[in-house]
């Protein structure tokens, strides 16, 4: 009996969670990180990618992040002509980031990896009470 | 007669196994929550007959000759693909954690059943021998 792989896949969640965590924290930092220079962009928005692979040598399917992927919707833009990055019209560009979104994304995140260390806490159970056949 | 081999011990093992199995595939699900794509899987259900058949109990297939072939089957501990029952994900996942979480506690329930009962089974023997 093998406990470990099951161990294993749930621990590839919690680390896929936590860089999904780490993501959305960057987006929210910078919420209002408007471009370093005159006329150029501003922060844009990233997303966390997931997809299952199959792991030959565990020989189940545990879950691989991918590199964070960019949002091309438009960015937000705020009247603002005092700003140093304003345009002619007066108007600066916001970052594309949505706080209630990144929230949402948050809870879900935090969700998932409860979800995974209940699983793990199952399977440790489980392994104990095999180990207490031994008594 | 060896000691794994008594039926009561070996079913037991056997379910211990099939369960180990199942969480397996379960924390397989739990990691692949927020995975776009990926459908839930379960592992088949255990069937008496079938296990009664495939010689779960110890009932197997006489090779009489020398040209039988042995039959050592196993029970198959197939993955089914689960289709939704509903669109739950609203992120294009197929599972439903809610689902998994009381999957994975009945799993856990089910294996301390066991391995209670095989402790029993042990404490039995051993006051049959004596001790």
């Amino acid at each position: 009996m093998d406990f470990s792989k099951a161990m294993a896949v749930a621990a590839s969640g919690l680390r896929a969670q936590n860089l999904r965590m780490r993501i959305i924290s960057e987006n929210i930092a910078n919420a209002n990180s408007t471009s370093p220079t005159p006329g150029g962009e501003p922060y844009r928005r990233k997303i966390a990618t997931m997809k299952p692979e199959f792991d030959r040598e565990l020989g189940a399917t545990v879950v691989e992040t991918g590199k964070p992927m960019l949002d091309r919707s438009d960015f937000r833009s705020q009247y603002d002509p005092g700003n140093p990055n304003a345009d002619a019209k007066g108007y600066v560009k916001l970052p594309n980031v949505d706080s209630l979104v990144e929230i949402m994304d948050m809870r879900e995140a935090q969700r998932s990896y409860q979800a995974d260390l209940t699983v793990m806490d199952a399977t440790k159970q489980m392994l104990s009470k095999t180990v207490d056949l031994l008594k | 007669m060896n000691l794994p081999d008594i039926p009561l011990l070996s079913l037991l093992r056997e379910r211990m196994t099939w369960l180990n199995k199942r969480q397996d595939v379960l924390s397989q699900n739990v990691a692949n929550a927020d995975t776009p794509g990926y459908v839930a899987r379960d592992l088949k259900p255990e069937d008496f007959d079938a296990m009664l058949r495939s010689g779960g109990t110890g009932a197997r297939l006489v090779t009489t000759n020398a040209r039988h072939i042995a039959v050592t089957a196993s029970p198959s501990l197939i993955e089914e693909e689960m289709a939704p029952s509903q669109p739950y994900a609203h992120n294009g996942t197929g599972v439903s954690l809610e689902e998994e979480m009381i999957k994975v506690a009945d799993t856990q329930a089910q294996f301390q059943a066991a391995a209670n009962l095989y402790s029993k089974a042990m404490t039995l023997m051993r006051t049959a021998i004596g001790h």
